[in-house]
């Protein structure tokens, strides 16, 4: 299973992102082969749309599950479609928090 | 008698209770209530830019039942900010898009179809439905 975290930064401290479509990483991490990698949000700064265009890229990535602090009611619904499930957590953690929650 | 109101859907609750004003001593005038349908019709038309069409139907209610939704909570608003009176979210006819939630956890989570209700963090069944 992989998982796709909006993320602030490129490091393991950063922190969830606040919004999905404007993060300006995202982090990847395969549960089974442990592997992990960071991607740019490459549709941060539009205008409109910014949250269908990254769930676009990670579409293509085969993820199962996405990670931020919020997502737009257009993100909502791509993601719903397509049998992603979305995860908010209540409180501000970092990357390596959530590595461990789910392991 | 009156016809009964349809549920309107929304996507989320706002995860806080209101707005108070700054720098008041005493309390003016009455409370505003916004509830559930007009806190998410100003999410979808002013925060996250629909159309009326796209937020209407995305609310499951036409057009122009949007609109007068949208049009109550501007003068609602206009109201709190000129007379400076606190806003109140509360009630309304609302149904929430299935979201769930996990204590242990602290996270609100959906469920993709075919899957058994299990939070993906502690595996442990879920028990509160739509926050």
């Amino acid at each position: 299973m992989t998982f796709a975290i909006a993320t602030t930064d490129n490091n393991l401290k950063a922190l969830v992102d606040p919004h999905f479509g404007k993060c300006n990483w995202f982090f990847l991490y395969d549960t089974e082969t442990n592997q992990s990698s960071f991607i740019e949000n490459s549709a941060s700064q539009n205008q409109e749309n910014a949250g269908c265009d990254a769930a676009g890229i990670l579409l293509d990535k085969n993820i199962s599950m996405a990670i931020a602090g919020r997502f737009g009611s257009k993100v909502v619904d791509v993601f719903r479609k397509n049998n992603i499930q979305m995860v908010i957590p209540e409180t501000q953690q970092t990357i390596s928090e959530i590595i461990n929650q789910i392991k | 008698m009156g016809r009964i109101k349809k549920d309107r859907l929304i996507q989320m609750a706002p995860h806080f209770c209101g707005f108070k004003p700054q720098g008041l001593q005493c309390k003016t005038g009455e409370d505003v209530i916004i509830n559930f349908e007009e806190y998410e019709a100003i999410n979808l038309c002013d925060y996250e830019l629909l159309t009326q069409a796209e937020a209407a139907k995305l609310m499951k209610i036409s057009r122009p039942t949007f609109t007068r939704i949208y049009e109550s909570v501007r003068r609602k608003i206009a109201k709190a900010f000129v007379e400076g009176s606190c806003i109140q979210f509360e009630g309304g006819n609302v149904a929430i898009a299935d979201w769930f939630k996990c204590n242990e956890c602290k996270i609100t989570f959906t469920l993709p179809e075919n899957t058994t209700k299990h939070c993906p963090f502690c595996k442990t069944q879920v028990t509160i439905i739509n926050n």
